[in-house]
């Protein structure tokens, strides 16, 4: 029982399935890929998808006319819970589709009436029908429209007009290729795939193998019209290929033809290494006007070389004063910069206009740059025409060519340069070390004699006092000459009083010279701090 | 599907009927959405004698979406990047500004006027756009040699 019920389940699943698939052999058609033959009016198509309107709606707020599909797709992402809404898409007005945006009957006619090709045009039938019957065109009368076998126990699909000759779902081989196949494709085989099959050419009534099929519409089919050879210079005639002979014989253009390619093609090649060239000329100029500004720089009148320092980048800028410590120094610098900036030439006597820079070169060089050999001499005191040879005297390797130096040259420039700036700055240090120094010594010293002053007019104040005390004493001891003769008891106490007082005398003058010694050591200690001061001033000169 | 159906009517129209100055051809025949537009520099404008290779992307979902275009011919051009993707800025290609309505032959009639006539408040090549609107002489002494240099 249970069996039973099982199996006509499954029946009834098989034949919902086949159902379902006899639906699914024809799908809904798509009606804007159809093929149109009746002309149509531009007014009568969608400006979305430029067909003509398919259950066209109209916008109540402007009027304007879209394909419910289209209007919604254009929508699509401006959801809203009250139906679709947006803007125009022609005129941008805000409306959205109402009940009431269907439009009048009368277009939808129209386009309905539209003739179109059958969708199965290119399996071969030739019907045009109303777009608005195209669908059921292909469901029902279509003979190129795959319908399920007649026969009760196939279940494959065969074309309608096929259906009356009963099951057409056995073997068969193709006369022409050997390949086996089903009777029912065999047409479709025979017609598009089988390669060894004749196909008669509509246009010439020529039998033509399927394989050759392209060749043959694309190259050798006699009745296709070609345009003339000498098209592009201007003859715009076409004529069948049979016949092209006959017209290129008669036609001027055809025969010139093969001369005004080869001059075309040469002028292409001409015209390309012109551009070549004119690419390599810029590229030339180029070069030569940078080697021009180079030799313009260098070849700079040698007495004004001084004056066009400014002109040269690197120097630009640089602050000459250098404070009060270093006059000569920066003679020194402003010299050996002159000479720095002008690259000696290989030899001195290939380039005679350059003498004078030479030997200033030469005469302020040495000092700066053999510093490490003891204290050079001053340019200064180098005779003004002091000649040496410079390639033995400059630190700078002997130039390999003639060629610009710009990059050497700036390398060392600017090695220079920071050199120089390092020099500056510690110079700049030292000075601010000397004149702390001196300072604190001077305050220093300031303290000491101010205190020096103090005990010394201490100590003249004791010592008036101490001599007011003695002469009183050495009063009293005259006028008590008498008295010690007549009181002879107060003798012992009157010279125990001289005697402090020589003492007290002794003492304060000790004081007086040590004090003395010491104002010498503090006058001393300046002259050494005076000293130190000049000796670091001459190192900073250095 | 539809939106291939409009791209085939377009590119028929565009082809018996193309905008002045301008041919197009598809990138590859298998592929509709990607376009190659040859534009000639309009004339009376620093532009003329130049050829343009104008690339057109159709998205797919073309026409909803706008397609992009870019110049593949360098042009000095206050409206167009000046870079290899030689965007050009044309309110009409924003997305919020694009309508379905509109086809791929306006926005190249559109883009031969802005040629003629550079809009340098709307520019993307600032530098240019300033140069447009206060030294017009250089700005076509430039655009010109560009021409030479690129556009032949």
């Amino acid at each position: 029982m249970r069996r039973l019920e099982a199996r006509r389940q499954m029946e009834e699943a098989n034949f919902l399935s086949s159902k379902a698939r006899s639906q699914n052999l024809n799908p809904p058609i798509d009606l804007r890929m159809l093929d149109y033959v009746t002309a149509y009016d531009d007014n009568l198509m969608c400006p979305i998808c430029r067909c003509p309107f398919l259950d066209p709606v109209v916008l109540a707020e402007c009027d304007h006319c879209f394909c419910r599909d289209c209007i919604r797709q254009t929508w699509a992402s401006t959801y809203s819970p009250l139906g679709p809404r947006g803007d125009c898409p022609s005129c941008r007005t805000p409306a959205k589709l109402g009940p009431r945006s269907a439009t009048s009957k009368i277009l939808v006619n129209i386009t309905d009436d539209l003739l179109v090709r059958c969708p199965k045009s290119e399996d071969g039938c030739k019907a045009q029908v109303k777009r608005g019957e195209v669908q059921d065109h292909v469901n029902i009368y279509c003979g190129y429209a795959y319908m399920e076998c007649t026969a009760d126990d196939c279940e494959l699909h065969v074309l309608r007009k096929d259906a009356a000759e009963g099951c057409l779902h056995f073997g068969v081989s193709c006369l022409d290729c050997r390949q086996s196949m089903q009777k029912a494709s065999l047409e479709t085989h025979w017609r598009v795939q089988c390669p060894d099959r004749k196909v008669s050419c509509e246009l010439c009534k020529e039998a033509v193998f399927n394989r050759e099929w392209d060749t043959h519409s694309r190259e050798t089919c006699p009745a296709i019209s070609i345009p003339c050879p000498g098209k592009v210079f201007g003859c715009n005639s076409r004529s069948k290929r049979s016949q092209a002979d006959v017209h290129a014989k008669s036609c001027t253009f055809a025969k010139l033809t093969p001369m005004l390619t080869a001059m075309q093609q040469r002028m292409d090649e001409q015209e390309a290494a012109q551009k070549v060239m004119v690419r390599k000329l810029e590229v030339l100029e180029g070069g030569f006007q940078a080697v021009q500004t180079i030799l313009s720089t260098k070849q700079e009148d040698p007495d004004q070389v001084g004056a066009d320092e400014s002109r040269i980048p690197l120097l630009t800028g640089r602050p000459h004063q250098r404070g009060d410590s270093g006059g000569m120094l920066d003679a020194m610098v402003v010299e050996t910069d002159v000479g720095a900036f002008v690259f000696p030439p290989p030899s001195s006597s290939s380039r005679p206009s350059s003498e004078l820079v030479h030997v200033r070169a030469g005469a302020s060089l040495p000092p700066l740059y053999s510093a490490p050999m003891a204290p050079g001499p001053r340019p200064a005191d180098l005779p003004e025409p002091f000649t040496m040879d410079f390639d033995m005297a400059s630190p700078f390797p002997p130039p390999a060519a003639n060629g610009p130096y710009i990059s050497p040259l700036h390398h060392l420039l600017s090695m220079h340069e920071s050199l120089r700036d390092e020099m500056s700055r510690m110079s700049a240090a030292l000075q601010e070390l000397d004149g702390r120094q001196s300072m604190q010594a001077l305050n220093e010293n300031l303290r000491t004699r101010e205190e020096i002053s103090y005990m010394a007019a201490q100590v003249a104040g004791l010592s008036r006092q101490v001599h007011w005390l003695t002469s009183a004493q050495l009063q009293r001891q005259q006028h008590g000459g008498a008295g010690r003769q007549a009181a002879g008891a107060a003798g012992p106490s009157g010279s125990d009083i001289a005697g402090a007082g020589a003492g007290v005398e002794a003492a304060v003058s000790t004081a007086a010279s040590a004090l003395r010694g010491a104002a010498r050591i503090v006058n001393a200690g300046q002259g050494m701090t005076m000293r130190r001061g000049l000796s670091e001033e001459g190192r900073t000169k250095l | 599907m539809a939106g291939n159906k409009r791209i085939m009517k377009e590119l028929a129209e565009v082809r018996t009927n193309p905008p002045p100055g301008c041919t197009v051809t598809l990138a590859d025949e298998n592929d509709m959405g990607t376009w190659d537009a040859v534009m000639d520099g309009p004339p009376d404008s620093p532009y003329t004698g130049g050829h343009y290779k104008i690339q057109i992307t159709l998205p797919k979902e073309y026409p909803f979406k706008p397609p992009q275009l870019s110049f593949k011919t360098k042009i000095y051009h206050p409206n167009v990047s000046n870079d290899d993707r030689g965007a050009m800025c044309l309110g009409m290609l924003r997305p919020d500004e694009w309508k379905p309505p509109n086809k791929i032959a306006d926005v190249l009639r559109l883009v031969r006027s802005v040629l003629a006539a550079p809009q340098p408040d709307d520019a993307v090549e600032q530098g240019i756009a300033d140069q447009f609107k206060n030294d017009r002489k250089s700005f076509d002494k430039v655009a010109k040699e560009w021409v030479g240099r690129y556009a032949k």
